[in-house]
């Protein structure tokens, strides 16, 4: 793997009071938190708890029901496009085109983000080179093994350079050696550029993250310093779900 | 434009590195061409009653003018493609929006910088191009051996472009079914049914009034083709074919944007 260079600083992901609902269903209830610029930072919680949710509210996917969020001051309800250009986004699994080639996919995805001619030949060699992919730029990214397949995914959110990177999942359904190599290429990021990474792999989070929150049934249940937030007590303690009348700690 | 023509690139790699399209175009030239030989048997056939005198020689002069090549073969062709086209182009549309949604790269899509009208506008784009590929493939018969009877050129174009713009009121149909479910299969059947009710009204004219039988005959896809078929062009056709396809284009938008509001 090729040591990681420094290049963005980062920005700054600000939610206030956002809730999301779906139908009946309140995915997200009036989360607050601030994310600083170059930031690795945890989202934790169960599954349903509202990771996801959180996410797709920040790259613009979803619209909020209520409440705002701001990703260096543009909010991605009214300037999906602005906050976009800003952020790569490595989706919970592999979702890649198993049709595609590696370098085919890497230069759509490129393109998709605006580069083109030199800029776009430039980016993609690059890309290929820092996550080790040259040796299988021109398979079928259906024919990757898993481990292959998800750095396919880190590297196509590297491509525009972005200074905010979301990760949801990035191991599920790895196994422990791919786990591993996913884990250092997100922990040769660190100060490099603001880190979102949504998980409930609690060691995950202690070897990559500086600052988590934890959220249970869409609520913020904890929000602090990584070891101070998981060591303190039993962190699975964490995970349950809020009482109705329960409030952030 | 750059992010459009990635999006371009990327739809049309995935259509022709997709069997689907092979499939479908094969299909279509085998269908086409089946149908077209069966008609030109029988054409040749109902020549040799016609032609055969009773001293076992060939006399071209009792042949009535109402058996020729065009309205013994080319018209009942035509109008058997324009309803076989029913079921193939829905297997090309199926995909195009269901398989992002149900394989989750819409989500990519949708966060990549792209807006959605440069999909969904992408996306048409390619289909359609496909459909029109389609129709040169499955015309090559028919032209050829009706370039030979004499149809005339207008007649020929007048009919490509009215069987072309049948095939693509047709794929907006399925590319609207595909943008609103998930399931391939549930977009191709939704795509069947949906333009095989609006086919053709002719049957109801018997149950109905003027008015109501006059609007359902607007509202149909066929009476719209059948004057292409006959040789005339008309305005009013052309911007029925290329309404669809607008409506097509804002219902997929609409599909888009509203699961960033529904999810």
């Amino acid at each position: 793997m090729t040591t990681a260079q420094p290049t963005a600083t980062g920005v700054r992901v600000v939610a206030r009071d956002l809730s999301r609902r779906f139908g009946d269903h309140l995915a997200l209830d009036r989360l607050c938190l601030e994310i600083e610029p170059g930031e690795t930072f945890g989202l934790l919680g169960a599954n349903g708890a509202g990771k996801t949710t959180f996410i797709r509210l920040v790259t613009g996917v979803l619209l909020p029901s209520s409440g705002s969020v701001h990703v260096d001051g543009l909010s991605p309800a009214k300037d999906p496009r602005g906050v976009q250009q800003k952020l790569g986004y490595v989706t919970e699994t592999s979702r890649l085109y198993p049709e595609l080639r590696v370098r085919g996919f890497l230069r759509f995805a490129g393109g998709a983000r605006g580069l083109k001619g030199d800029a776009l030949d430039a980016a993609v060699a690059r890309i290929l080179l820092r996550f080790d992919l040259e040796s299988v730029c021109d398979r079928l990214v259906g024919n990757l093994s898993k481990g292959f397949q998800q750095r396919v995914s880190l590297a196509q959110a590297f491509l525009h350079d972005p200074p905010l990177l979301i990760v949801d999942e990035p191991t599920g359904g790895l196994d422990p050696l791919q786990q591993d190599e996913v884990r250092s290429i997100l922990g040769d990021l660190r100060g490099e550029r603001t880190v979102i990474l949504c998980t409930h792999d609690l060691g995950e989070a202690r070897r990559l993250t500086s600052r988590v929150a934890i959220l249970a049934g869409g609520r913020l249940r904890r929000m602090g310093p990584t070891e101070e937030v998981l060591g303190e007590r039993e962190p699975l303690e964490l995970f349950a779900p809020l009482a109705a009348t329960g409030t952030p700690e | 434009m750059t992010r459009f023509l990635a999006l371009l690139r990327k739809e049309i790699a995935a259509l022709f590195l997709s069997p689907i399209a092979y499939g479908v175009l094969t299909m279509v030239a085998l269908v086409t061409a089946l149908v077209f030989f069966e008609h030109l048997r029988l054409y040749n056939q109902i020549l040799f009653v016609f032609a055969s005198t009773t001293m076992g020689g060939f006399d071209t002069d009792t042949i009535p003018d109402h058996i020729n090549l065009r309205d013994t073969v080319f018209n009942p062709v035509m109008d058997q493609l324009s309803m076989l086209l029913i079921i193939p182009l829905p297997l090309v549309t199926m995909r195009v929006f269901a398989e992002e949604r149900s394989r989750g790269t819409e989500e990519v899509l949708l966060s990549s910088g792209l807006s959605t009208s440069q999909i969904v506008g992408a996306k048409l784009t390619v289909t359609f191009g496909f459909v029109v590929l389609m129709m040169a493939v499955a015309f090559v018969y028919p032209v050829t051996a009706i370039a030979q009877g004499g149809l005339g050129a207008q007649h020929l174009a007048a009919v490509f472009l009215g069987l072309t713009a049948l095939a693509l009121g047709i794929a907006s149909i399925g590319l609207a079914a595909s943008a609103f479910t998930g399931s391939q299969i549930v977009a191709a059947a939704a795509a069947v049914g949906i333009a095989f009710f609006f086919y053709d009204f002719g049957w109801t004219h018997a149950f109905v009034g003027e008015d109501l039988a006059a609007f359902l005959d607007a509202i149909a896809l066929r009476p719209h083709f059948r004057r292409f078929a006959e040789g005339l062009v008309f305005i009013s056709d052309l911007t029925y074919f290329l309404g669809l396809m607008a409506v097509a284009f804002v219902l997929c938008r609409f599909a888009l944007d509203f699961r960033r509001v529904g999810g």
